[in-house]
């Protein structure tokens, strides 16, 4: 769910979403919920709370399900949180991206490294027992030795899962102008592969698993929600400029606060900004491309079945390739990027586009 | 038609001294085109042209003009291209006057390419007529251009009429010199035809249209006619003279200047130079000796997009319809495609046919660093002509390397003497000779003037000597050049490896000194513009299998997409397809995948 408008639009907002559920209604087992966007944490405790109910009415709601909501550390209310998980939301995203305070104000981050570490222990009082966190890595001006420190503080914050991504730069932060100053170095690309091999070292050593590109876990408290999207498994989204992937078309809802409104408020239906429908070869190369994320891979046995083809004959020029180039590891039981190919995913990625 | 009431003459000058200008205002004078229908200088046909302020094409305009004697005269001006590329065209427009008026700018005085005129009008035993123009300038030192004339040339302050083109004043003085001085053509109307071919023109309707200067004998309408050195058999279709737009006569008569339309297909059957004369009871002495005008500029032109390459082709045959001198054989680069090896009068010439391409006719070109034609000769005492550098044979088995050279001279101020003559040592000039022009005084900032003569080898000549020479004189020095023979040449081939592929197009002949320069000149280049690989890329320069410059391309450590989450998978899928679009446009060297920008960046004219 997202959302991004007038705070007085809210519950109107709030029906509008209530609607697209029912419409959608097919009384299907959910696994996973997540609330982002946008700013979840604007929401009431009251409006979560209808929400959800929304989605039970709807949906079968795994008793088992994770329930994450999305947060940024200096907007955090202990009390509310506390609430918030009494709600039956058993997750929390909290996106830190830095412990240092000059990056912070450079990225135009709102809070502080001390609010960061604040959120995640009035995370942990109000009783949530699996956190995410989000850190970025590749800032200019970060040394190696700085990023080693963050690493082992944020290990020793005890999250049960990290999302690690490397800085992109949308132009308005003030990062932008340091840099365009002489302030500060431009992104170096090198200098960041190297940061996320570190990466690798520490939170291995630290017990966390690296299971898919940008992400870290405990064992067992892999994100179930992310899970389904590399698994190519159905996903409905619901609210301003949601994605969904049902019945094997994949589509996204119009981003315009108004026309949702009008879409849901009086019965017309889904207003699409984009629809496209996947076809069988499509989503074998998105099976592909996804699965291998993932640090297991992908199983060639489950691949054939399900799509029946012989993988390893199909794609036999670009494995071999691959291979050659030390991207991937490929056998008759699977096929997965190696540590470089991690890093260089996407010359792997494009060759198993459909011809 | 009085033979004796014609007179047929040129105007001859340095570039911008005011030829065309005074055209403009002799036909205007003689009441051929009102002030109100002049465009500035008429005489030019084509956009290019106008812009650039110089003429290519030659064109003759007959001037009726009425003396102080009352009596009415045929003038035939003869507008001449002015540039030293073009000095064969000159010469030949020259072969058809009696009669020259050098224009001389009274500001900057003699330059190189007004000597070069003078010379060509004294071969061919043409009156003279210098005028100053200009005056009405505030740079204008009319006392010091005047010394210098007489200093140099020997013409007397008598000799010179003092005009201003622009402003039309002394102008009408000079239509009188020009009745009084020039003679009128001798030729016999009864002795067989004889007219000298002194430019050409393709037109679509027409084919092509001789301009011809009749000597003796008469053309008529309709008249079978023979090119006595071509050959080529053609009828006169149309048979006319320029007023300045064309007047369609029965005939054209002995001494006069006029054109034929031959229905000729292109330029190159109709040959500047040569003589035209009946097909029946033809002459068989020609006017004068023709060459073909020997190209001294040679570039590789490919397109953009190879898929192009047939529009190239069918642009260049339509160029060369109307330049008999743009010679262009097909070459193929295994990195660029098809394309043609080029060879132009000199780099004006290559500009404008390069311009030409890029708009009249919309290509998107690469222009390869221009190069010359080595004489090998093999150590079997084989000769061969090289024009591309991959074309030289082995070390061990070439037994001679010329390369053609050029004489110049350069005119300029004294005090920028040695700057320019450090400029010409630089480029391996070999100083042959200096004579001082100008004695008197010491008017303005031009002081002294000098005209030094150097010998180099073309090839130094052909990048950014000019430039420099401009640069180094604060734009005052003048330069001129002619071919004078092959010397041998002192040069290696230097060779760029790509990942240890030798990469043919990038192959230059150096100086063996500069060798190290070039070759590390090249090699940053390319690594700046060739992206990062999935491996190491090793690129070299090489003399000979010699490594003199070596660079890096580290191996690509990371390209991944971050983030790919339910919202993204669509769009983010959307980006891998075009980065493997993106692939399909590069060309490859071996494994590494090059952007045709990285090609352009290195072999585009420097």
């Amino acid at each position: 769910m997202s959302y991004a408008g007038h705070n007085s639009d809210i519950p109107i907002y709030i029906n509008a979403v209530k609607r697209e559920l029912a419409i959608n209604a097919t009384g299907q087992r959910i696994k996973s919920i997540y609330f982002g966007g946008g700013t979840p944490s604007l929401l009431t405790v009251a409006q979560l709370d209808d929400l959800m109910c929304a989605v039970r009415s709807n949906f079968a709601l795994d008793g088992s399900a994770e329930v994450t909501i999305e947060a940024n550390p200096g907007t955090i209310d202990g009390e509310y949180l506390s609430v918030v998980r009494s709600l039956g939301i058993n997750r929390i995203n909290l996106g830190i991206q830095s412990l240092d305070d000059k990056e912070l104000k450079l990225l135009g981050r709102i809070h502080t490294a001390e609010e960061g570490r604040e959120a995640l222990q009035l995370a942990k009082e109000a009783g949530f027992d699996n956190i995410n966190l989000d850190v970025i890595y590749g800032v200019p001006g970060r040394t190696m030795s700085q990023w080693r420190h963050m690493l082992q503080e944020v290990v020793s914050l005890t999250p049960q899962h990290l999302s690690l991504y490397p800085l992109t730069l949308e132009g308005d932060e003030p990062l932008c102008g340091a840099i365009s100053r002489g302030d500060v170095g431009e992104l170096d690309v090198d200098e960041t592969a190297d940061q996320y091999e570190v990466a690798e070292q520490i939170l291995t050593s630290h017990g966390y698993t690296h299971y898919e590109i940008s992400n870290w876990a405990r064992k067992r408290y892999e994100c179930k929600h992310n899970m389904a999207y590399w698994l190519g498994r159905s996903y409905l989204g619901v609210g301003v400029a949601a994605h969904s992937y049902m019945d094997g078309c994949r589509y996204a809802n119009t981003p315009d606060l108004d026309a949702y409104l009008a879409a849901f408020t009086s019965h017309v239906g889904n207003v699409r900004e984009m629809e496209e429908q996947i076809g069988p070869e499509l989503k074998l190369s998105e099976a592909v491309i996804l699965g291998l994320r993932l640090t297991r891979g992908i199983d060639v046995g489950d691949i054939n079945s399900r799509f029946n083809v012989d993988l390893l004959y199909q794609y036999r020029d670009q494995l071999e390739e691959l291979v050659a180039l030390e991207l991937v590891e490929c056998n008759t039981k699977d096929i997965k990027l190696t540590p470089r190919g991690r890093l260089l995913g996407n010359e792997v990625f494009w060759r198993f586009l459909p011809k | 038609m009085d033979q004796s009431l014609t007179r047929n003459f040129c105007i001859i000058a340095h570039i911008d001294h005011g030829k065309s200008t005074l055209a403009d205002r002799l036909i205007e004078l003689t009441g051929a085109m009102g002030h109100g229908e002049i465009r500035q200088q008429v005489l030019d046909s084509m956009d290019l042209e106008r812009e650039r302020g110089i003429t290519i094409k030659a064109k003759a305009v007959r001037l009726n003009y009425k003396a102080k004697d009352g009596k009415i005269y045929k003038l035939n001006l003869i507008d001449t291209p002015g540039h030293v590329d073009f000095s064969y065209e000159v010469s030949r427009t020259l072969a058809a006057c009696e009669g020259a008026v050098l224009v001389i700018d009274a500001a900057q005085g003699i330059q190189a390419q007004t000597i070069a005129n003078v010379y060509l009008a004294m071969e061919q035993n043409l009156q003279v007529l210098p005028v100053a123009n200009k005056i009405d300038l505030q740079a204008a030192d009319p006392e010091r251009v005047l010394g210098e004339i007489e200093e140099v040339l020997g013409y007397t302050t008598d000799d010179v009429l003092l005009i201003s083109a622009k402003s039309g004043q002394g102008v009408s003085e000079v239509l009188e010199r020009i009745i009084e001085y020039v003679p009128p053509p001798s030729g016999d109307r009864k002795a067989p035809l004889r007219a000298l071919v002194f430019d050409s023109h393709y037109d679509p309707y027409k084919g092509v249209v001789a301009y011809l200067r009749v000597v003796d004998g008469v053309i008529r309408q309709g008249a079978g006619l023979r090119l006595m050195g071509q050959g080529t058999v053609i009828e006169a279709l149309d048979v006319g003279y320029f007023a300045p737009d064309p007047c369609p006569t029965t005939e054209l008569s002995t001494g006069d200047v006029g054109y034929v339309a031959t229905g000729l297909k292109s330029v190159g059957q109709c040959r500047v130079g040569d003589t035209v004369t009946t097909v029946s009871h033809g002459a068989s002495v020609l006017l004068i000796g023709y060459r073909p005008a020997k190209p001294m500029v040679f570039a590789g032109i490919y397109p953009t997009e190879p898929e192009v390459y047939h529009d190239l082709h069918q642009a260049m045959d339509k160029l060369s319809l109307n330049d008999a001198s743009l010679s262009y054989e097909s070459e193929s680069s295994l990195l660029l495609g098809n394309g043609f090896r080029c060879g132009f009068l000199g780099l004006l010439h290559m500009d404008i046919v390069r311009e030409r391409l890029e708009r009249e006719f919309s290509m998107s070109l690469v222009v390869t660093s221009p190069g010359v034609n080595f004489a090998v000769t093999t150590t079997k005492g084989e000769k061969i002509e090289v024009v591309n550098p991959f074309q030289l044979p082995p070390l061990v088995e070439i037994e001679k390397l010329e390369e053609p050279w050029v004489g110049i001279s350069i005119t300029t101020p004294s005090k920028f003497i040695g700057s320019l003559m450090e400029l010409a040592v630089e480029y391996e000039g070999i100083y042959k000779h200096t004579e001082y022009l100008g004695l008197h005084g010491m008017p303005g900032e031009l002081g002294q003037r000098v005209r030094i003569d150097f010998e180099m080898p073309l090839r130094s000549m052909l990048t950014v000597f000019y430039d420099q020479l401009k640069s180094r004189s604060q734009g005052y020095a003048s330069l001129d050049y002619s071919l004078i023979g092959y010397r041998d040449a002192r040069l290696s081939k230097l060779d760029v490896l790509v990942n240890g592929v030798l990469v043919d197009a990038f192959s230059r002949i150096v100086p063996p000194q500069k060798a190290h320069d070039v070759g590390k000149a090249m090699v940053s280049k390319l690594k700046e513009e060739i992206p990062r690989q999935l491996f190491k890329v090793p690129i070299q320069a090489a003399v000979g299998g010699r490594i003199v410059a070596r660079a890096d391309i580290p191996a690509i450590r990371k390209d991944v997409l971050a983030k790919c989450y339910g919202g993204d998978i669509t769009r983010k899928r959307k980006l891998l397809e075009k980065q493997k679009e993106g692939k399909k446009k590069l060309k490859y060297i071996g494994k590494v995948e090059v952007p045709k920008e990285a090609f352009l960046s290195v072999l585009k004219l420097s």
